[in-house]
């Protein structure tokens, strides 16, 4: 489904990404872990068009969709998740949740809400509230639940459990499970690594803008054991 | 009450209602694109020279306002898209030199083409009708319902319409409306053709009043901008009432002083405004 073939991203001068190969299945869902600053969010963004400038292929349903504007890459199946929670504050929930779900057809439109809302039912009583008046929380919820609306085959998620509660965070893993179980492709950038192990079936490790590897959540005990290995002397 | 006092509220709520047009306009283009708009006056002015000019070919009121605003609107929309678009990337002052260039030019085009001298359009429905203690032409008061009109379906759309609600996020982070599957591109041009619309159905409406001329919108884009200014940059509520309150200043303030006299108290009245408005400035397209 997207297959990254040598990607290069640059911001300004900085070489951030340089030379991955990556990719993601139908339904698969795939965990990007790294330190901070190593390139995992820039490749999020590489892949969606937004800010970074790029080098190299990436493959989306077999068609090279690198050059392309970010909303054609959306009207063609990829989703996105930002880290910052990116709402639309002085719009409602119900209309940040809209806004991808537009992109169908008007009979559509409703069932993409209403999916969107049976993962968080909170935003459902909250639907005419602003967005910017939401928790830090609730507004994380909404930016997975408005990037779901837009019925992605492939949603990029980054870091959507930081700075979240606990029981905050098994309501965002479990919203990812549902989604795979539903059939979209996840690729998640995640410094959790119970979240990326129960969510996802395969993870990549990120150091200094290349990859230093590829596992499966279970080869490894706890993400100490994963950060000496791959990712350097600090953990994951 | 006095009837000079209601006829002059009642000339207040026309030219505020239709400068609500134009500054509507001017707060949605600055709201999505962050572009000042000095073409807007002569979009006013050409929205009033094709009434003028479909009047004599259709004889239908009605039809030569519509189509006058379509015709403007899509011009000028694709018009200021060719001007603007290139210039998107670049600092603000570049695309408010861009229209103001275009704006020089439209107007030498107008004087070239249609001379100096001013058109003047019969009003229709020029019955009167009691108002209180004044008989006012129906066809003023028409203007007023029709801008008041067009503002709240404006605002409806926006609220509730899908091209609507892309509006208001492409306002408010360009980027992450994109990622969303928001075409921004097609967002953009909405937006130059409702603002070059919006003046032209405001020069197509009061052109009764005003009559046409190759610089009738100069007048009309110096208020527009203090409408826009003290009604919050990219808003179109505030911008609305501001532009009614303007209109009621200058009609009501005609009772007791000179015009000159009613413009410094107007601009003092902005300045107070903006003052109270100064630690809230922050640019979304709100309702």
């Amino acid at each position: 489904m997207l297959e990254l073939r040598d990607l290069h991203a640059y911001y300004g001068a900085s070489h951030v990404v340089q030379g991955i190969d990556l990719s993601v299945g139908p339904g698969e869902a795939v965990g990007l872990m790294g330190r901070n600053g190593v390139g995992k969010t820039t490749t999020l963004k590489a892949i969606m068009g937004l800010e970074a400038r790029t080098r190299g292929q990436i493959l989306f349903d077999g068609a090279d969709v690198a050059g392309l504007p970010s909303h054609v890459r959306a009207g063609r199946g990829l989703g996105y998740v930002p880290e910052e929670r990116a709402v639309f504050p002085q719009m409602t929930v119900e209309e940040n949740v809209r806004i991808g779900a537009l992109i169908h057809r008007p009979r559509d439109v409703r069932g993409c809400l209403d999916a969107a809302y049976e993962l968080f039912p909170i935003l459902a009583e909250r639907r005419g509230q602003l967005a910017g008046t939401l928790s830090g929380g609730q507004q994380k919820m909404l930016s997975l639940a408005r990037g779901l609306a837009l019925r992605p085959k492939l949603l990029l998620v980054d870091e959507p459990t930081e700075g979240l509660m606990p029981a905050n965070v098994a309501l965002i893993g479990a919203a990812l499970a549902r989604a795979t179980q539903l059939g979209v492709a996840v690729l998640v950038v995640d410094a959790s690594f119970d979240l990326v192990a129960e969510t996802c079936s395969r993870l990549y490790a990120m150091d200094r803008g290349v990859l230093t590897g590829m596992f499966r959540p279970g080869e490894f005990s706890g993400p100490d054991e994963l950060a000496a290995r791959y990712l350097g002397a600090v953990g994951a | 009450m006095d009837g000079q006092v209601v006829l002059q509220l009642l000339n207040g709520l026309v030219v505020g209602s239709s400068l609500a047009l134009v500054a509507s306009g001017l707060a949605l283009l600055f709201g999505v694109l962050h572009v000042i708009n000095f073409a807007q006056g002569d979009f006013f002015m050409l929205g009033a020279y094709a009434v003028w000019f479909l009047l004599r070919v259709t004889h239908n009121y009605v039809l030569s306002v519509v189509a006058g605003t379509l015709l403007v609107g899509i011009a000028g929309g694709l018009l200021l898209s060719l001007v603007v678009w290139p210039l998107l990337r670049r600092s603000q002052v570049w695309t408010l030199l861009a229209t103001l260039g275009l704006s020089l030019i439209v107007e030498q085009v107008a004087t070239n083409v249609l001379g100096g001298d001013a058109k003047l359009v019969d009003a229709p429905l020029a019955v009167p009708v009691s108002v209180g203690p004044v008989n006012y032409p129906l066809y003023f008061l028409v203007v007023v319902v029709v801008g008041l009109g067009v503002l709240l379906a404006g605002s409806f759309a926006l609220k509730y319409t899908k091209y609507g609600i892309w509006l208001r996020a492409v306002a408010q982070n360009r980027p992450m409306a994109a990622a969303l599957g928001v075409p921004v591109p097609r967002v953009f041009v909405l937006a130059f053709v409702v603002c070059a619309g919006l003046a032209a159905l405001a020069g197509g409406l009061l052109v009764p009043l005003t009559a046409v001329y190759p610089t009738v919108g100069a007048d009309v884009i110096l208020y527009a901008f203090i409408v826009v200014v003290a009604g919050g940059m990219g808003n179109l509520r505030g911008a609305a009432l501001i532009a009614i309150l303007v209109g009621e200043v200058q009609s009501l303030g005609s009772l007791v002083a000179k015009p000159s006299v009613v413009t410094i108290a107007l601009f003092a009245l902005v300045i107070v405004i903006l003052m109270v408005r100064a630690r809230q400035q922050k640019v979304v397209v709100r309702l």
